[in-house]
């Protein structure tokens, strides 16, 4: 059966090129950002976390750490509930190549490019400030409510909403073609409405699905740089930007800092994923057993 | 899964060992470069030349300007090409980013790199030196630094503070200037003090870029300056109980003027570029740049309003030189040479001036160039924002040290920001 025992080497040599492929850049990449930020000069007797500690104390961590978690999960949650609501209502009544359409144009802009369009349309002196203040709906330009670099963040979380929403809506649309609507009568026929149909017939359908899509994106967003640095203000900062300015700063004092926001990121959105998969694992088993 | 791990061992084991090949390599190699490196230096200036004919140089250079990259390719390659023979090739990188890689090759042992020719200063320059990135001392080998620069002026001989000591060749020099619309200011401040009055009477069209931005660094240590003056602080030396004690009324300022800024101080431009862009929408009326003549093309390009003039304040205008390096690993030390040696003549540096290409000022001493040449300079037209020379020289002030800039982010952050 086994000649030489090849055959059951093969799976690990089929994996092989991908495997190398993830060590090298991944592993690798995780493992010497993790070496550069622990305190290694142990001679001198300071802690080999020292810069976590650092950066514990840092200026502007906390609060920046806070705004990132917030600005990451709202505007992963709000595309999750748009898009899937959209994926709903353009199920049955709008035809493919325009949802198609539709969705793609937003997906194939650079989200660099999502942000200076919303400095140019949305910012105090931008193109809808102007429009408002042309017809007198506002007297002047700076009466034009702040939504780019603000506080908040609204002006990132809107961003990402437009970039995200159709990503939702193109992950989710499938699962619409796949189900099984034979179920959707049933529960008509026992009196269901709406709310019934989508809890019982499409939730349990659609549930893995956001789930690892929501995951992307709060991975993404959470350690996205170029929303943050171009939206954003100068305190609090996305962790992400932080990270980038410690790192390409002049300077190369705060490069270890920089490596220690990146590690506590990386476990920030490790320990997201874990949960979240293992949510649905639960889920999964009890689906299979019928509940 | 063991048959998984080992595979997976086996590889890194292979990467390792061939790593260890490679520095043993490189280490035997590394003797025979800098063997022949003191040898290129010890030559006749005429026999680098020859040395360096028919050779490839690669030089790295922050890439955002089309005007400072067209003048790379468009004037100064074509030139090397007929006078030396040289192919010359611009990379665009941030310094940054290629003193980064410079540095991991150190790191790796690697002694033949791709990088000839490096644009850098300040920091970027310290780090190099404690680093050891830099070639050998070779900036008194090039003949148009020995016949033309003024080997005893601070701009030259030190780069924000730090000893040049032959690692890098001046290349050009520039000031900082403030930028404003002369149809909406009709008399620009004249120092810090008026400049407070004219905010607090204009609310919200004067702000600063935040100081991890270099040109908002820069307007914050002409308000050092301001509250401590720059002889005292070179004299003293960085030391922070002194700056404690001494540059209150820096933040005070700032916190006086903060409400009156644009979005009332909520917020500040991240970089320059932010900046200019609420500049030319009209936002704010006044900018700024490390460069007295960076308004010229941008008014042409009309970004910037036609009516853009610049001032400098009291306690004067910063200015620094920025430098030509060749890094330790250079494949191609003598045509390095020839190519900064270039860079350094009358015509390059002219042309460099002139506001229809870059508008760069040269380092060179106008006093040690001849009639003609002098002339030459003399006629050049900066443009109308730009201005004159007389004003520029006496307003002009040097750079304290790269530590002060890190200071100032630091202590920005608490003062100004009231960050926890």
């Amino acid at each position: 059966m086994r000649s030489l025992g090849l055959n059951n080497h093969k799976p690990y040599l089929l994996v092989l090129p991908a495997l190398i492929f993830f060590s090298l850049f991944v592993l690798y990449g995780i493992g010497t950002v993790f070496a550069e930020s622990l305190n290694l000069s142990l001679n001198t007797g300071s802690s080999i976390v020292k810069y976590y500690i650092e950066l514990a104390e840092k200026p502007g961590f906390w609060s920046g750490l806070i705004l990132s978690l917030q600005v990451s999960a709202a505007a992963t949650l709000l595309s999750t509930i748009i898009g899937v609501y959209l994926a709903r209502q353009f199920y049955r009544r709008v035809p493919d190549s325009i949802w198609h359409a539709l969705a793609w144009l937003p997906m194939l802009i650079p989200h660099f490019a999502a942000g200076y369009l919303a400095v140019l349309l949305l910012s105090q002196s931008g193109w809808f400030s102007g429009l408002l203040a042309q017809v007198t709906l506002i007297q002047e330009t700076s009466r034009f409510p702040v939504l780019v670099n603000d506080k908040n963040g609204l002006g990132i979380i809107v961003t990402y909403l437009w970039k995200e929403i159709p990503f939702v809506l193109l992950m989710s649309m499938p699962v619409y073609r796949r189900m099984d609507w034979r179920y959707e009568d049933v529960v008509r026929t026992l009196g269901g409405g709406q709310w019934q149909v989508f809890k019982t017939v499409e939730w349990p359908a659609l549930l893995p699905v956001l789930v690892e899509t929501g995951i992307i994106l709060f991975a993404f967003i959470f350690s996205a740089f170029e929303l943050p640095y171009l939206l954003g203000v100068t305190y609090p900062k996305m962790i992400s930007v932080m990270a980038y300015q410690w790192f390409y700063e002049g300077s190369w004092s705060n490069r270890p800092l920089a490596m220690a926001l990146m590690t506590v990121s990386t476990v920030m959105v490790l320990i997201v994923a874990v949960v979240l998969l293992g949510l649905i694992q639960g889920k999964r088993y009890r689906m299979m057993r019928g509940r | 899964m063991k048959k998984l791990v080992s595979v997976i061992l086996l590889f890194f084991l292979i990467f390792w060992v061939a790593g260890c090949g490679g520095s043993n390599e490189e280490a035997a190699q590394e003797q025979v470069t800098a063997g022949q490196a003191e040898n290129i230096l010890q030559k006749e200036w005429a026999e680098i030349e020859k040395l360096a004919q028919g050779t490839e140089i690669r030089m790295f250079m922050w890439g955002g300007d089309e005007n400072i990259n067209r003048y790379m390719d468009e004037w100064v390659a074509p030139q090397m090409k007929e006078k030396y023979g040289l192919t010359f090739t611009r990379v665009p990188m941030d310094a940054p980013e290629f003193m980064q890689k410079l540095l991991a090759e150190k790191k790796a042992g690697s002694q033949k790199g791709n990088m000839d020719i490096l644009w850098i200063n300040g920091e970027n320059f310290k780090n190099a030196k404690t680093n050891d990135l830099l070639y050998q001392p070779f900036v008194e080998t090039l003949p148009n630094y020995q016949q033309y620069v003024n080997q005893q002026s601070k701009n030259i001989t030190t780069d924000f503070g730090v000893p040049v000591e032959g690692l890098e060749a001046p290349w050009g020099k520039v000031q900082f200037v403030f930028l404003y619309d002369s149809a909406k200011i009709p008399d620009p401040p004249k120092n810090f003090a008026e400049l407070a009055v004219w905010v607090k009477a204009n609310p919200g069209k004067f702000t600063y870029p935040e100081p991890a931005d270099f040109t908002g660094n820069a307007f914050l240590r002409h308000l050092l300056y301001d509250a401590v003056a720059v002889d005292k602080l070179l004299s003293t030396g960085f030391d922070e109980s002194f700056l404690e004690e001494n540059a209150r009324p820096m933040w005070d300022y700032l916190n006086s003027i903060k409400a009156d800024l644009w979005r009332g101080g909520e917020t500040y431009p991240q970089s320059l570029t932010q900046l200019d862009q609420l500049y030319s929408q009209g936002e704010v009326y006044i900018t700024m740049g490390y460069n007295e003549g960076r308004a010229e093309p941008l008014i042409k390009q009309g970004v910037f309003p036609e009516t853009t003039k610049s001032f400098v304040m009291e306690p004067g205008s910063i200015g620094n030189t920025h430098f030509l390096a060749i890094p330790y690993n250079t494949p191609n030390p003598a045509g390095a040479m020839v190519a900064i040696n270039f860079l350094l003549s009358p015509e390059a540096q002219l042309e460099k001036l002139d506001p229809a290409v870059w508008g760069d000022n040269t380092v060179l001493d106008i006093q040690k160039l001849s009639e003609e040449q002098k002339n030459e300079f003399a006629k050049l037209d900066r443009g109308a924002s730009v201005l004159p020379e007389e004003v520029l020289q006496k307003a002009l002030v040097p750079e304290v040290g790269p530590e002060y800039v890190d200071w100032i982010k630091e202590k920005w952050m608490h003062e100004v920001i009231g960050a926890e």
